[in-house]
């Protein structure tokens, strides 16, 4: 079995056209996760969206339909949120919880094959549709335009909100806007590595970023390159040697970050050297 | 023209009125100190003045103007900020006050460039420009917020508590970057301390809030005996040390009713505690009473 033969493959080729974009939307959102300290709220849209999935299946409709909704909702909810930011993540955790319950009601109601759930948990990868194609990088391009379009009130609001509400600008808004991208984020995340992995690509190569340079928008670019080399090289593992995509995938993130972490302590314990 | 002009201004906040009646004004390339209790509504000034909080009495023109958020004239360095925590290069956070509001990506004209090196090197942060804010000292982060506040040269700049949690020799340059701003652009510029000493050489202007009401002028006709006591309904002395410090004695009596409650009021708590000053001390110990057993209960 040659390699050639395997890329051309359909679904190969559909998973690698799939976790482009959405490597490039998850890796950009991502840095604003982090730079906001909203990794549990990504957290807890990622599980809202389990919920709206079971629930579209119980349906009978598309699992995409249910996490389109209930991701959605989440995140204006936790946008809203509140002004302390216990409130905050109070906020959260209720939407959390609540979602959560609804998922084991729809799934207990569901008598039917769980193996839909089984993906939205871990990921379906390989089992993309040229559909599924168009629809994730439709939405990761709106996500990504969206995002340009904010990136410079969204940056000052997220480091310095007194001051830029003070300069005219709505926290309130623009945190509503980014959650709803979160939300559109998550949801095409959750195709490529499943509810419980969404943090492989939406807050590790962020991190990992964030460690590396200090100047936003390299950070931003580097979290999106960081996410899609490692989804890229993660397919390619799984392809090749075998073992799930969502594996490799969050074991390079993963690897990623902590050889960012080690270069920065690094470099910090050379500066001290050379002073002493 | 005057750069703020209150006439007759009242504040409510959540329907509790935090002062009433100033008339005051700041004139431009004066500085003014704004001085008064914990929670007596010296930041409230500030945010009035940016159009965050609107007057429930009387009127207030900015530059000839209502107040109004997101005036181009007007620079803010808020007490409140999270520059420890940020991986953000100082000069990126600069640039941010020049162009943070628009939209798009934006690029690095040469307009903002010369704008946050100029900026940066009036606040004499050239030598950390480019290292991330979580890595400075406080003095030197101060002197960023300062150039993230000014770099678009406002001509009025409002600055929350810029010396709190600073040393003494850093609260020196501090204020000599006031003054040195303040020449060098001709803005006007509104300090919230709690210590008048450091700013006392500088000072054009004092702004003292208590109880309820403002009290403005030349530091000599403000900062007086006879002025603060009647301003705070008891004596109070103030005494010159042979350096000039003033050391004000009696102002702490407003707060020296024993608590009800196990543990002190601490942040939030304590600004409404003090917000609530009654016109007597007695009224303001009831106060206390009353706030706590309603929040026991």
């Amino acid at each position: 079995m040659s390699l050639s033969f395997l890329l051309s493959l359909a679904f190969v080729q559909h998973a690698f056209y799939a976790v482009t974009a959405v490597s490039i939307a998850s890796g950009a959102v991502g840095y604003f996760v982090v730079l906001r300290r909203q990794a549990f709220a990504a957290h807890a849209i990622g599980h809202v969206g389990f919920a709206g999935a079971a629930g579209a299946v119980l349906l009978g409709l598309s699992p995409v339909v249910g996490l389109l909704g209930f991701c959605l909702l989440a995140g204006v909810l936790i946008g809203l949120g509140g002004a302390t930011l216990s409130d905050r993540d109070a906020v959260v955790g209720v939407t959390l919880t609540a979602a959560l319950g609804l998922g084991v009601l729809f799934i207990s109601l569901y008598s039917g094959y769980a193996d839909a759930t089984y993906s939205i948990l871990f990921g379906q990868i390989l089992g993309v549709t040229w559909g599924d194609v168009i629809l994730v990088a439709g939405v990761s391009l709106v996500v990504v335009a969206a995002l340009s379009l904010i990136y410079r009130p969204l940056l000052f609001v997220s480091v310095d909100p007194s001051s830029a509400q003070a300069r005219g600008l709505s926290e309130r808004t623009l945190s509503l806007i980014f959650m709803s991208l979160l939300a559109l984020t998550t949801v095409v995340a959750i195709q490529i590595v499943g509810v419980l992995l969404v943090f492989s690509l939406l807050v590790a190569p962020a991190a990992a970023a964030e460690q590396l340079t200090n100047r936003p928008w390299r950070a931003l670019a580097l979290s999106g390159a960081i996410a899609l080399v490692s989804s890229w090289l993660g397919l390619f593992f799984a392809v090749w040697w075998g073992g799930p995509v969502s594996f490799w995938i969050t074991a390079l993130v993963s690897g990623t970050y902590v050889g960012a972490r080690g270069r920065d302590a690094w470099r910090a314990r050379q500066r001290a050297t050379r002073v002493a | 023209m005057s750069v703020i002009d209150f006439r007759d201004a009242s504040v409510a906040r959540g329907g509790r009125l935090i002062w009433r009646e100033a008339n005051l004004t700041v004139e431009p390339g004066s500085i003014s100190v704004v001085l008064g209790p914990n929670g007596a509504g010296k930041s409230t000034l500030l945010e009035a003045v940016l159009g965050l909080v609107p007057l429930s009495h009387g009127s207030l023109r900015v530059f000839d103007e209502p107040p109004a958020r997101g005036n181009a004239r007007v620079g803010y360095l808020p007490q409140t900020r999270r520059d420890h925590d940020l991986r953000i290069s100082a000069r990126e956070y600069v640039g941010l006050g020049f162009d943070g509001t628009r939209f798009g990506w934006g690029r690095d004209t040469s307009t903002k460039t010369r704008a946050v090196r100029d900026a940066l090197a009036l606040a004499g942060a050239t030598a950390f420009a480019d290292r991330p804010l979580y890595a400075l000292s406080g003095g030197q982060r101060q002197r960023v917020a300062l150039a993230h506040a000014s770099v678009f040269r406002p001509a009025l700049l409002l600055l929350d508590e810029p010396l709190a949690a600073l040393d003494l020799a850093a609260q020196g340059e501090i204020v000599d970057l006031i003054n040195l701003f303040r020449d060098t652009t001709g803005a006007a510029v509104v300090v919230v301390a709690h210590d008048l000493n450091p700013l006392a050489p500088i000072v054009d202007q004092v702004l003292w809030i208590a109880r309820r009401q403002v009290r403005s002028g030349p530091l000599d006709d403000v900062v007086n005996e006879a002025v603060l006591s009647e301003l705070y309904g008891h004596a109070i002395e103030i005494v010159v040390t042979p350096r000039g410090r003033r050391v004000i004695v009696g102002l702490e009596e407003e707060f020296a009713h024993p608590h009800p409650h196990p543990h002190p009021p601490t942040g939030s708590r304590a600004r409404t505690t003090a917000g609530r000053v009654g016109d007597h001390a007695d009224e303001e110990a009831h106060a206390h009473f009353a706030e706590y057993f309603e929040g026991d209960a």
